[in-house]
């Protein structure tokens, strides 16, 4: 292996993964609140708005990622939606990410017994004090670590992201390949950047999966 | 904003050709991951440090990058010794890819079995390899069903990613059409379409092998 | 608020309740009066546990009427929000008790206690303190106070529970098979706080298959299978001298069992 060209290159690759971890990081916190507003609406009193949340749910997970990235970037202009590439990245990682994370918040919530729920409404509390009081505070630990797993697969899609020419990770890799003819240089250090990222996200979901779950191990 | 599907009318053959090359692509790398899982598993349970470490480490590392920056490693990298066809580069990097994760699945349910079907097994006069092949991995195999078939309905919908080292799906033979038609609204929105209805099916398809399934477990 | 001390405490007129084509109530009359104690027996499917879910509405009757202190409790002409704000109401007035305790395993014994005195009644940090720690003294755990639920036992649990309903200070306690997921040497303890309640005459509704405990304590005993009252009468005479062969049949195979 090439030392000295993985030295000169790491600076490159090192600013790209910072662009890699500026998108995700976007579109995590979107795709949250999207999530949230799609679990609300699941659970609408209106049945045609659970069905439109249902049917958005169902069709975002059941075409891929990078197509939907395609679609907006390219065929978006002939519905008037004009994103440059970056922000498409966000914004399509966003609605992506949201749709399988409602679907982890719903499934974090049903987990909670359903005595808790008996438990605090006999009390006298109403719905919204009882998700507020009881239910989410004991959802919150599986909710943060699917969520983390979410977040694990967003870095690794904003790879795609590459392909609308955004300058990230796998972009910066793509040409650094093309450039120095050292596939296998460029390769492992752009994985182990990857990895670094990811293990960073693991690492911050233990964390807030401890601070969520202290009172089980009390 | 009008909107004009006549050039996808147009061009369907060579639409319907892509969404072949799509299907024997999943078909290809569905049999080249579960079984070549089911064998990487295996190994990496079964044999000493040497051999199962490095297959442990190939599993985390393709567990852990991008399926795009793997492709582009085994196209450009592979590609520079010696010269192979992008569609081979294609199946073998998606392959590698999703071996990984069905060899994690794999590792995970053949360690579920429990140690007391080993051993009655063993008491019956099996030997070791013989109580592997008849008790322990048809078990391992239908627990980890599953989350196999939800990894190939993923795995399907990685296929449009093949388009970026020149593979002829989908998403591949219609940038060539939206090129000439300038169109792209129109197929970006029918191949979203037809992925749809094969997930719909694959998910059918999955709820059918899961109740058959349900009652070997 | 109160009415006048001859309104009845809890008041049951007809109620029937469906399950789809079940019919698990099937026109049940009642009437408590404050400081009474009410213990329901019968089998299993009998429908005593929907009965006193009824009385706290997490069952919604489909038939007939149930009153608090004189309120109505079910009210099928309110709806969304109204019905929300009337129910949260009824049931600050009513402490429940469940047969698996239901406690918060997120809140330490003494937040179980004070939290809805707390959010509900806006009570301050260190009034709901005071009250949390006499309650816990009340029924012996003041020492598990920083206790999280995981580390203590069935008994202990389920006093937790009482001193948690007993924090709104209800009018009446629903005691749902209290001890029935309790092993034996724990029903006790949960029983002796029972029985000081009486001596304090709360008003109580008891479901329980402790026929022993049932006599002891209440001053009225019914008998329900099939979803109707089979019959009721003062724990002397339903224990001992059954009008009712149904009745007869329940106590010889459950007193048997327990003697």
């Amino acid at each position: 292996m090439d030392i000295n060209l993985m030295i000169e290159i790491a600076p490159l690759l090192v600013k790209a993964a910072w662009v890699t971890v500026d998108i995700s990081a976007r579109a995590l916190v979107f795709g949250f609140f999207i999530a949230s507003a799609l679990v609300a609406l699941r659970t609408s009193r209106i049945p045609p708005i659970r069905w439109l949340a249902r049917s958005y749910i169902s069709v975002v997970r059941g075409t891929p990622y990078f197509v939907q990235l395609l679609l907006v970037f390219y065929g978006g202009p002939a519905i008037g939606l004009r994103l440059d590439p970056f922000t498409c990245g966000v914004v399509v990682g966003a609605f992506n990410i949201g749709a399988y994370m409602s679907e982890a918040i719903r499934g974090a919530i049903e987990s909670v017994e359903s005595g808790q729920n008996e438990a605090s409404r006999s009390l006298g509390f109403g719905r919204l004090e009882t998700l507020q009081y009881i239910i989410l505070p004991q959802a919150a630990g599986l909710m943060i670590r699917s969520v983390g797993v979410l977040a694990i697969i967003l870095v690794k899609n904003s790879s795609l992201v590459s392909i609308i020419s955004v300058i990230e990770l796998t972009y910066q890799a793509q040409r650094l390949i093309g450039s120095t003819y050292k596939p296998l240089e460029v390769f492992t250090l752009s994985a182990l950047m990857y990895i670094i990222i990811i293990y960073a996200v693991m690492g911050i979901v233990e964390f807030l999966y401890r601070r969520a779950t202290r009172y089980t191990f009390l | 904003m009008e909107f004009d599907f006549s050039p996808v009318i147009d061009y369907l053959p060579t639409l319907l050709q892509g969404v072949g090359v799509t299907l024997l692509i999943g078909l290809a790398v569905t049999v080249m991951s579960v079984i070549g899982g089911q064998i990487v598993a295996v190994i990496s349970l079964y044999t000493r440090k040497v051999v199962s470490w490095p297959l442990r480490f190939f599993i985390w590392l393709f567990m852990t990058t991008p399926l795009l920056l793997q492709l582009y490693f085994l196209y450009f990298g592979i590609g520079e010794w010696i010269l192979i066809p992008a569609i081979v580069v294609g199946v073998l990097g998606l392959g590698f890819h999703y071996m990984a994760y069905n060899a994690d699945i794999f590792i995970a349910t053949i360690r579920s079995v429990s140690s007391g079907q080993y051993e009655a097994s063993r008491s019956l006069g099996f030997g070791h390899l013989a109580t592997l092949f008849y008790v322990i991995l048809p078990q391992a195999f239908y627990r980890a069903l599953p989350q196999l078939s939800n990894n190939m309905i993923i795995m399907v919908k990685d296929i449009s990613v093949l388009s970026a080292i020149g593979i002829g799906e989908m998403v591949y033979v219609s940038q060539y059409a939206i090129s000439v038609t300038f169109r792209p609204f129109e197929f970006y929105i029918t191949i979203a379409v037809i992925y749809y209805l094969i997930n719909l099916m694959m998910e059918a398809g999955q709820s059918w092998i899961e109740r058959r399934a349900a009652y070997r477990r | 608020m109160t009415q006048t001390t001859d309104t009845p405490m809890v008041e049951l007129k007809g109620v029937k309740k469906r399950f789809g084509d079940l019919e698990v109530l099937k026109g049940i009359d009642l009437r408590v009066d404050r400081g009474r104690i009410i213990s329901i027996i019968g089998p299993s499917g009998s429908g005593k546990s929907t009965l006193l879910r009824s009385v706290n509405n997490l069952e919604v009757i489909d038939e007939g009427s149930i009153l608090l202190d004189g309120m109505q409790v079910n009210r099928p002409d309110l709806k969304g929000l109204a019905y929300e704000r009337h129910i949260n109401h009824i049931r600050q007035n009513m402490g429940m008790v469940f047969q698996h305790f239901n406690l918060f395993p997120h809140l330490s014994t003494l937040e179980n206690v004070t939290l809805a005195p707390r959010k509900l009644k806006g009570m301050n940090a260190s009034g709901a303190r005071e009250l949390g720690m006499e309650l816990l003294e009340r029924v012996g755990l003041a020492d598990k106070a920083q206790a999280y639920p995981s580390s203590l036992s069935g008994g202990q649990k389920q006093r937790v529970a009482i001193a948690r309903a007993l924090a709104m200070q209800p009018k009446v306690m629903l005691f749902d098979e209290a001890t029935s997921a309790l092993d034996p040497e724990l029903v006790e303890e949960v029983n002796l706080v029972m029985k000081g309640l009486a001596e304090e005459h709360m008003t109580m509704l008891i479901v329980t298959h402790e026929m022993t405990f049932a006599r002891d304590v209440s001053d009225w005993a019914m008998f329900m299978d099939g979803g109707v009252v089979v019959e009721a009468n003062t724990p002397e005479n339903l224990f001992s001298h059954p009008d009712q062969e149904r009745t007869q049949h329940f106590l010889r195979k459950h007193l048997g069992a327990q003697a």
